[in-house]
């Protein structure tokens, strides 16, 4: 199986995911803004925000690893975007599948928790302690779920996944084959983007003991790039796995900014977790389901 | 003379010089080349590709002949053995044997204990009957009680508690000889296989769980793993980071040429637990699962970093043997290769780990930190060695592991699948902490002066972590091996090409996905380095404290108890209660030891020589 790749997609891959991103992330404030009666932010807002934080004067770096944490945490997701397809463009997603996808996305985080460590803060420490242990809990939940999708699919090649969904519409969705899995996917989605309840290692009420603590500038410019990116990644694996991807364009944004609005709308119901209350929870609720809906599956 | 009676003997005259000439200033150049040589006479022997070699010595002892051959799986293990032999005895020969004779250790103990390791392990992957299996696990298992227990104190108690399982270990496996002697009449590989089929599922069970028990002691597979870890990590450098990259595999070797390549899979498939579900093979590769996540999690609990990477090196065994139990073409392929990126990768941890003891004179992740501004190569060795023991792309670590993801997905093995990924994710929480506690965070002001690991420890660090880069990039070279390895055990053959695996259902290409994540560092770097004011370097104390002043002498680095939150949950779910169970054997055996003591002791010695006379002259008439 020799399948071309495109090296123009490539290149428009990552930029339409920034693109989209910065439009989630808008989004995502408008919504917070309307539930809690304000008028919220301009549509450019998060391209001003990305430039005044490169822009500014005070750039304080804690030394060569402070820099290159956050060059990984934006390569390693410009890198894993082009595993996702994408309507008419399949990028390396042939050369790499689901369980490479998986992994991928753990280099921006270790990228971002080298980086925090060298700042020689014990709070960022302590915040990175819990976002891994965090990613422990969530993880078990999404790998079930990913199992069950590859195994429902007999592949881990998402652009076949995606075929498969859109050979029947609506009735072959991953979402109709197995709704339990897709209540699993779309709880471990809420950790996974860091969201209410379950956000407590980057919560802005948490910034003296969080990762952030030491980021300032461009470094936290960077982040904010990476958040873009994580939002985009997070919503459109949930699309492919589970809503049969975008058969154009206009479907898949569709698609995609409505599985990125639901986190944001449940976000507001909820105070904030424990990590350790976070792990108990995750490991019972979702998990459950997940297995609940893998053993349909195998059955 | 064939070439595998040339590797032999090249690999006994490296035993030799070393027991002659250890003493000598330039032992340790020297064996290094003699290591070289062993290296090229294993490859000389062309047994990977070709056909297999015979040794043209056959000793026989009582009447059945012992013989050697060397065939692909062979070559793969003595070419991990050598080549882990050669690196080990490169990073030991220089500056850390200087140090080591400076502490009044023995240097000649030293390079005979890992030449004797060398030679019997390689004398091991070439038995070609029982007899010789036997007789190169025994040499193994003091060689190996030879390199731990030369550091002495705990290490040597460590050493006694590994030889008391190997003993066990080997009773068992000669009960199963005899038991093999009694059923087929010779203990010759042939004639037992073809005997297999005949054989009936009670035999075959006493058979294999005497064999498989007796194998899974030296492989650390759970619940015999306990002797492992502190043996491994009490052990001096250099050969620290032998054992962790080859020696336990020795089980795993002989395993798989018993399970696999003499019983077969489609017999262990059929072998079923009575009144259970379950398959034999099934046991094994929830054995496996189980190696896998017990230990790594007992490892995330660890403050020393040979203890923590001593840990994981046990739990790293079960992907191989998960692998390998899962049967079909891509899993037996992952877990053999993983056998190879396994070695690579801790042998560069440790040496980084090694390296930084032997500047700072500790491992206690508790008492490190900041140590990248001072060793910035053994900050990436170990970092390449996170990344490939967290099975991360794109080192190679990565790719066995996701061939053994793949052939659990391909099985229908979810649970399976599941408690292989808990493992991965603890062990991604584990390395981090210990990169975290030793080269990131504070410097200490005793740290100051630290300078980088000397040249002759560099060397071997930087030519691994070049291995696990290029294994990763392009995997096609390692699967390369482990495919001629199942083409010639008659197992099915992986598909692969020089960046991975070929797979209509999801193939896996490195050299893309490598190429890619590079790109995107790149793009990365330009974005950061690129946009945006120049940024300014403060020093480590110019931070956010609180509004608390700080100062020099104050500990400023988050290092105990580094998983707090978890560790509240989950804390009380760690029992120990494999270690119970050992102190339950022990303490059942010392009662039996004080009740023959106490009847020796209490009772007319007379009236035992009387009972003993009755009973020769019973058995005699």
């Amino acid at each position: 199986m020799e399948s071309q790749v495109n090296l123009v997609d490539l290149v428009l891959m990552p930029l339409i995911a920034f693109i989209v991103g910065m439009l989630m992330v808008l989004l995502m404030r408008k919504i917070a803004a309307r539930l809690q009666r304000r008028i919220g932010p301009p549509f450019f807002q998060p391209l001003y925000d990305i430039v005044k934080l490169h822009g500014k004067q005070t750039q304080i770096s804690h030394g060569l690893i402070h820099e290159i944490g956050i060059v990984m945490a934006i390569g390693g997701y410009v890198a894993a975007v082009t595993l996702l397809p994408v309507p008419g463009m399949n990028g390396i997603a042939e050369k790499g599948g689901l369980i490479a996808l998986a992994y991928m996305l753990m280099i921006p985080s270790l990228g971002l928790a080298l980086g925090v460590g060298q700042c020689a803060n014990p709070n960022g420490s302590i915040g990175i302690s819990r976002a891994l242990t965090a990613m422990l809990a969530y993880d078990i939940p999404f790998i079930i779920v990913v199992f069950g999708v590859a195994f429902m699919f007999g592949s881990t090649n998402l652009v076949q996944i995606i075929a498969e969904q859109q050979a029947g519409g609506i009735a072959t969705w991953g979402i109709v084959q197995s709704p339990l899995l897709a209540i699993a996917g779309l709880f471990g989605l809420q950790a996974m983007l860091g969201k209410q309840p379950f956000e407590i290692y980057i919560a802005p009420a948490e910034i003296a003991t969080g990762p952030m603590v030491e980021m300032g500038g461009k470094f936290l410019g960077g982040l904010f790039v990476m958040q873009c990116f994580q939002l985009y990644a997070a919503s459109v694996l949930y699309t492919s796995l589970f809503l049969g991807g975008g058969e154009n364009w206009i479907t898949f944004l569709l698609k995609t900014l409505f599985v990125v609005e639901i986190p944001m709308v449940i976000a507001f119901l909820f105070p904030r977790y424990r990590t350790e209350d976070v792990v108990r929870l995750v490991w019972k609720w979702p998990t459950l389901i997940a297995l609940l809906g893998l053993a349909f599956l195998m059955h | 003379m064939t070439s595998l009676d040339t590797l032999f003997l090249v690999s006994a005259a490296t035993l030799l010089v070393a027991l002659l000439a250890g003493r000598h200033r330039l032992a340790g150049p020297v064996l290094v080349l003699l290591y070289l040589a062993q290296f090229w006479a294993l490859i000389n022997t062309g047994t990977l590709y070709g056909d297999p070699v015979d040794s043209s010595w056959v000793i026989t002892v009582l009447d059945q002949p012992m013989n050697w051959r060397y065939d692909a799986l062979s070559w793969l293990f003595a070419m991990v053995t050598i080549g882990a032999g050669v690196l080990a005895s490169l990073y030991g020969a220089g500056a850390w044997m200087e140090k080591y004779l400076a502490t009044g250790r023995s240097g000649h103990a030293f390079h005979v204990a890992l030449a004797a390791n060398v030679f019997s392990m390689v004398l091991l992957v070439g038995a070609a009957d029982f007899l010789t299996l036997f007789l190169g696990w025994e040499l193994v298992s003091w060689a190996s009680f030879l390199l731990m227990a030369i550091a002495g104190g705990i290490a040597a108690k460590a050493a006694m508690r590994y030889l008391t399982y190997a003993f066990s270990g080997a009773m068992a496996i000669l009960g199963a000889m005899a038991l093999i002697y009694a059923e087929v009449g010779s203990l010759e590989y042939q004639p037992f296989i073809e005997a297999i089929p005949t054989l009936g599922n009670g035999q075959l069970w006493a058979l294999l769980l005497m064999l498989g028990g007796g194998f899974a002691v030296k492989m650390g597979l759970i619940p015999f793993h306990l002797w492992q870890v502190q043996a491994y990590a009490e052990t001096p450098g250099p050969g620290s980071a032998f054992l962790g990259a080859i020696s336990a595999r020795m089980g795993l070797y002989a395993l798989i040429i018993v399970l696999i390549g003499m019983v077969g899979i489609a017999r262990l498939v059929q072998l079923e637990i009575p009144y259970t579900f379950l398959s034999s093979r099934e046991l094994l590769a929830w054995i496996a699962a189980f190696t896998i996540i017990f230990p790594t999690y007992t490892a995330l609990q660890q403050h020393d970093a040979r203890y923590l990477l001593a840990w994981h090196g046990v739990g790293q065994g079960g992907y191989m043997l998960l692998g390998i139990a899962v049967g079909n073409a891509v899993g037996t392929a992952g877990g053999l290769l993983h056998i190879f990126n396994h070695a690579i990768t801790q042998a560069a941890l440790l040496m980084a780990v090694f390296a930084v003891m032997y500047r700072t004179g500790t491992t206690d992740l508790n008492k490190l930190g900041g140590l990248v501004t001072r060793m910035p190569l053994s900050f990436l060795v170990l970092l390449f060695g996170i990344i490939s023991l967290a099975g991360i792309p794109p080192m190679a670590g990565f790719v066995s592991k996701w061939m053994v993801y793949r052939s659990l997905l391909t099985e229908g093995m979810p649970l399976l699948f599941v408690a292989s990924v808990i493992g991965t994710l603890g062990t991604i929480l584990s390395v981090y902490k210990l990169i975290h506690n030793m080269f990131l965070g504070q410097l200490r002001v005793e740290h100051e002066d630290v300078r980088e690991a000397p040249l002759s420890m560099l060397v071997p660090m930087l030519v691994l972590a070049v291995l696990m880069f290029v294994m990763g990039f392009m995997p096609g070279l390692s699967i390369s091996w482990v495919a001629a390895i199942q083409a010639q055990m008659g197992l099915p053959v992986v598909d692969y090409h020089l960046g991975g695996i070929n797979d209509p259902r999801g193939a896996l290409d490195m050299i893309w996905i490598v190429g890619v994540l590079m790109a995107g560092f790149g793009v990365g770097a330009l974005v950061f380095f690129g946009l945006g004011g120049r940024s300014k370097r403060v020093h480590q104390l110019d931070n956010y404290a609180g509004g608390h002043f700080l100062y020099a002498e104050n500990r400023y680095h988050y290092t105990d108890n580094f998983y707090a939150g978890l560790m509240h949950l989950v804390g009380s779910w760690y029992r120990g209660s494999f270690a119970w169970l050992e102190r339950a054997l022990v303490s059942c055996v010392d009662f039996m030891a004080y009740g023959a003591n106490g009847l020796y002791r209490f009772v007319q010695p007379m009236l035992f020589v009387l009972v003993a006379a009755v009973a020769v002259a019973a058995w005699a008439v």
